[in-house]
């Protein structure tokens, strides 16, 4: 069963995205994490994570591309954060999918799926604001937005977190 | 405290005044922290939010202070997460910021308010 929850930066995903986890009883609770820690903005907002799931009993599998061949214990309870980190990973580091993202991504997905009992993706809107982005950003929102839509089909539920608050989508 | 969210243009002081139509409002782009702490609603408080940070003043502080000193407050704020992150690192900083303290208001507001294109749609109603 996989549920998509969405929001802009800050908008309080996090928080509810590993209470939904919890919200599912007992059971293993797999974080599989895709920031990759390249300067002490990451290190920071990572230690910020851990911090907030630390009591929660999640293992943590970092996976910064190739979601497609993480294996987790089936039956799990995975929370994936972020789909915004996986996307730019895939896309600009080395042994990435490149142009492929959009498929590597979506069949990490059903993997994640095969296995997991339940899947909880947190991803990101990226999509509304003014800034004037060059063509290479307009990519990477045109395959984050794709994936996010193409995700949202697949789900049993989609959630958008306006500060805290869950909007159901789906 | 009622909160009330949403992107920048979508009318939501126009939404405000019309349900509170005998507030008295102080703008978020030039109240002092006093004015804020007496006046019944406050417009661009995003923007209050940036001239703290700005200043160095520890912004996170501002619910917990809001609920002491002044709880009836309409915080009329924008919502700005919602694009790619930004590479100017005060840019960065600021929406989560704005981000983090929006949640926490929401979190003790006892209605929250979001406008879309003139339209506000109670989200929370404690």
């Amino acid at each position: 069963m996989l549920t998509v929850i969405t929001g802009g930066s800050g908008s309080g995903k996090s928080a509810y995205a590993e209470d939904t986890i919890l919200s599912y009883g007992e059971g293993e609770r797999i974080y599989i994490a895709t920031m990759f820690p390249f300067d002490e903005e990451s290190h920071r907002r990572i230690a910020r994570h851990r911090d907030m799931r630390k009591d929660k009993g999640f293992r943590t599998i970092e996976c910064y591309t190739g979601l497609d061949k993480v294996k987790v214990p089936v039956g799990a309870y995975v929370l994936l954060e972020c789909m915004s980190n996986l996307v730019a990973n895939e896309m600009y580091q080395e042994g990435g999918a490149k142009e492929r993202t959009v498929e590597a991504v979506m069949n990490g997905i059903r993997w994640m799926q095969e296995q997991a009992a339940r899947l909880c993706v947190v991803t990101n809107e990226t999509f509304s604001d003014c800034q004037p982005y060059d063509t290479e950003t307009r990519r990477y929102q045109k395959y984050l937005g794709t994936i996010n839509c193409q995700m949202v089909q697949m789900a049993q539920s989609a959630v958008e977190v306006v500060y805290g608050i869950p909007l159901r989508l789906k | 405290m009622e909160l009330i969210v949403g992107g920048a243009y979508q009318g939501k002081w126009e939404y405000a005044k019309k349900i509170f139509p005998q507030a008295a409002w102080v703008s978020g782009e030039d109240c002092t922290l006093e004015e804020l702490l007496q006046a019944d609603g406050v417009y661009g408080f995003h923007n209050f939010l940036g001239r703290q940070m700005d200043a160095g003043e520890d912004a996170r502080r501002l619910p917990d202070l809001i609920m002491e000193k002044n709880p009836d407050l309409i915080i009329v704020s924008n919502e700005v997460g919602y694009g790619v992150v930004p590479i100017e690192s005060r840019e960065r900083a600021f929406r989560e910021l704005v981000g983090r303290v929006s949640c926490d208001l929401a979190a003790r507001a006892r209605r929250v308010h979001r406008v879309v294109c003139s339209v506000g749609t109670v989200i929370k109603d404690a």
